[in-house]
């Protein structure tokens, strides 16, 4: 039986009968998918945040390491020096890998930072400026004085850090550290400027300077160091970039090493950013939820005011599973046209919420969250799930909500044609 | 044997019943709206069934075109007792073997007079050529031609009323069964209403029920049924 077309033509019509309500349903259901787009844009928008700060700031998105220098961080476990890496060349190489934007070389150490009475305990980072800025906004987050310039004692520190001392750039101090060859390295360095990244430990606890510089404090070999932090294109990809054969060194026969993504040494991000993914489903689930029981309502007032029509039509001889089909065809359409009417009103929407983040820095000041130091602004990611997820939702609305009217009408009797 | 009989036992019956019942439970007492009703209506008949209000003549014609389940006893089509019949059997056989024409909203307001004189072809799976060719052929007939694109709603209560013989039998039934089919239309309006079914049961040879009111209407048909109180009080040929 090729009847199905006389069913859609039947189904679309009727929804032009009362056009209003069909407008106003329609207008519900634009709207429930324009509110579920935005609030997955948003979300998005906060989680790439939050990866983007919680791996741009200082631990980069894929570390590298030498075998055994995890979880001890021995200093004498490094990359490069008699290990036969030459670090230069190595960085370069890595710079070529796909999705690879930059790579930059760290050495690492902890010791005492003095100035006159006061003395903190600190990390000391050395590394290359030049290339440091490529990878992180660790040296971007500068908020007073200048970057050291290596070979000249020079040293950045935390803003914390410098209250505690009681340093401002032009300071001198002290800084202690247990060097490689066993003696205890110190020197006089000066201050040159100060870092802010809203990050509690970083502000508080770091001494950023020269990798030149921190070699000599630590009397360690010209050419090693304890870690290669890289940039990639999209943070998800580095997962599977930390997976890649071509992040060795020399080859597979080369010195062993250890790749790790952030998603590896900042578990709780990524944990945290899935989480928000399982979030969309549920913002979907309840916002088409509630649409459900108001389309459902108003297919049951329109198939009612109509039931002597399906009496008719069943009358004349109709499989009731052909007029329960035609309230599903006429909830889809609707489902269309809103999805339709949604995409046109949601596309500037989330342009807009892209291009002009809402600011909140009235409300705050950049807060922490799951350790990632966020700036102050609701920006609207582009993706592809937002649209998917909730025009699936919107087009599921229209069918489940279609159930009931549709059972409700193939159970009119045929003998209702003159019922009144 | 009187000739009638010797008539009926050599023709087809188009419908026939059986000590046919009908009881709608009511408060306080049951309904008995049809009460052991044995009717025999054959191929080629114009008939014709009167009675008073409340005389079961809707309720007897729903019965015949299995709109409705009997309480008690048999009604058969075309060699099936379709009483017990599923609802998506009892559905193909109205698509197939029976037209109705009700007394009034009969056309879906959707749908054009074209679209809604095919409906049954449509059903039954017919191709837009055939659909097309019959109704046109149909549609000048029986005066209806230059009006296959309207609406009912554009329609004079007249003219809806011919799109519903047009659909009632366009796809030759077995049996049209039409209730007061001229009971909203004036009398002329009506008289034509019957010219159109008239010629449909001579052209086409289509078997024709109609339940009336209207002593007019009653004349024209060549048996006449009447109905008292759920029961036949009379049944005559002419
Ligand atoms: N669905 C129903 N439920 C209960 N009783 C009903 C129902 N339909 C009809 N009846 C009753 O059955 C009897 C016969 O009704 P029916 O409509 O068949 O009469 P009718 O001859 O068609 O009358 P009218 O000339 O007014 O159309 C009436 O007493 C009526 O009240
Ligand atoms: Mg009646």
């Amino acid at each position: 039986m090729n009847d199905r077309s006389l069913w859609w033509r039947i189904a679309w019509r009727n929804l032009w009968r009362n056009s209003r309500r069909t407008i106003i349903t329609a207008a519900a259901l634009a709207f429930g998918f324009l509110s579920c787009v935005v609030m997955i844009g948003i979300w998005y928008g906060v989680i790439d945040e939050m990866i983007e700060t919680g791996t741009n700031l200082v631990s980069g998105q894929v570390q590298i390491h030498a075998k055994d220098y995890l979880p001890e961080r021995s200093m004498h476990a490094t990359l490069g020096g008699q290990g036969g890496i030459e670090v230069g060349t190595y960085l370069d190489h890595l710079e070529t890998e796909p999705y690879v934007v930059a790579a930059a070389p760290r050495v690492y150490a902890g010791g005492l930072v003095s100035s006159g009475e006061h003395t903190v305990a600190g990390i000391f980072l050395g590394v290359e400026p030049e290339r440091e800025a490529r990878v992180t906004r660790l040296l971007a987050s500068l908020v007073e004085g200048r970057l050291p310039v290596p070979g000249r004692r020079e040293l950045i520190m935390g803003d914390e850090m410098a209250r505690t001392l009681d340093v401002r750039p032009g300071s001198e101090i002290v800084v202690v550290a247990p060097a490689a060859d066993g003696s205890m390295g110190n020197d006089l360095y000066r201050l040159t400027g100060v870092l802010h990244s809203g990050l509690p430990t970083l502000d508080g606890a770091y001494v950023v300077l020269p990798i030149l510089d921190l070699r000599q404090l630590l009397a360690m070999e010209e050419g090693r160091v304890h870690e290669v932090a890289l940039r990639v294109s999209d943070p998800w990809v580095a997962p599977a970039v930390a997976m890649g054969a071509g992040l060795m060194p020399q080859g597979p026969n080369g010195p062993p090493i250890q790749v790790r993504a952030w998603t590896d040494f900042r578990a709780e991000l990524a944990e945290y950013a899935r989480l928000a993914f399982a979030v969309n489903g549920i913002v979907v689930a309840i916002v088409f939820g509630m649409a459900i029981f108001g389309v459902a309502n108003t297919l049951l007032m329109s198939t009612f005011e109509r039931r002597r029509e399906f009496a008719l039509v069943r009358a004349l001889g109709t499989q009731p599973r052909s007029v329960a089909w035609t309230v599903v065809y006429e909830s889809l359409i609707l489902g269309v046209i809103a999805l339709a009417a949604g995409t046109l009103i949601t596309a500037p929407v989330m342009y807009w919420l892209h291009e002009y983040p809402i600011d909140l820095s009235r409300f705050t000041e950049g807060f922490t969250m799951a350790g990632s130091a966020m700036r102050p602004v609701l920006r609207a990611e582009y993706t592809l799930d937002g649209p998917v997820v909730s025009a699936i939702g919107l087009l599921i609305t229209s069918l489940l909500a279609a159930l009931y009217p549709a059972y409700r009408v193939s159970r009119i009797p045929p003998a209702d044609v003159l019922a009144d | 044997m009187s000739e009638d009989a010797v008539a009926s036992q050599n023709a087809v019956p188009a419908v026939r019943t059986v000590n046919l019942w009908k009881i709608y439970p009511q408060d306080p007492e049951p309904v008995e709206a049809i009460r052991g009703v044995n009717l025999q209506i054959d191929s080629g008949e114009f008939a014709a069934m009167a009675g008073p209000s409340g005389s079961g003549k809707t309720t007897l014609l729903n019965l015949l075109g299995g709109l409705t389940r009997p309480s008690r006893g048999e009604v058969w089509i075309g060699g099936v007792e379709i009483g017990a019949l599923a609802d998506k059997k009892l559905a193909r056989i109205r698509l197939e073997e029976i037209g109705f024409v009700f007394q009034a909203f009969n056309l879906l307001p959707v749908l054009s007079a074209m679209e809604n004189a095919e409906f049954p072809l449509l059903l039954q799976g017919e191709s837009v050529s055939v659909r097309r060719a019959k109704v046109r052929a149909l549609f000048d007939e029986i005066g209806l031609q230059g009006l296959e694109s309207r609406r009912p709603g554009k329609l004079s209560g007249g003219q809806q009323q011919r799109v519903a013989v047009a659909r009632a039998v366009i796809a030759d039934p077995a049996l049209v069964l039409a209730d007061e089919p001229t009971a909203n239309l004036d009398s002329a309006t009506g008289a034509a209403l019957l010219d159109v079914m008239e010629r449909l049961n001579q052209t086409r040879g289509t078997t024709f029920l109609f339940s009336t009111h209207d002593p007019r209407v009653m004349e024209r048909a060549r048996r006449l049924i009447r109905l008292v109180d759920g029961a036949i009080e009379s049944d005559q040929r002419r």
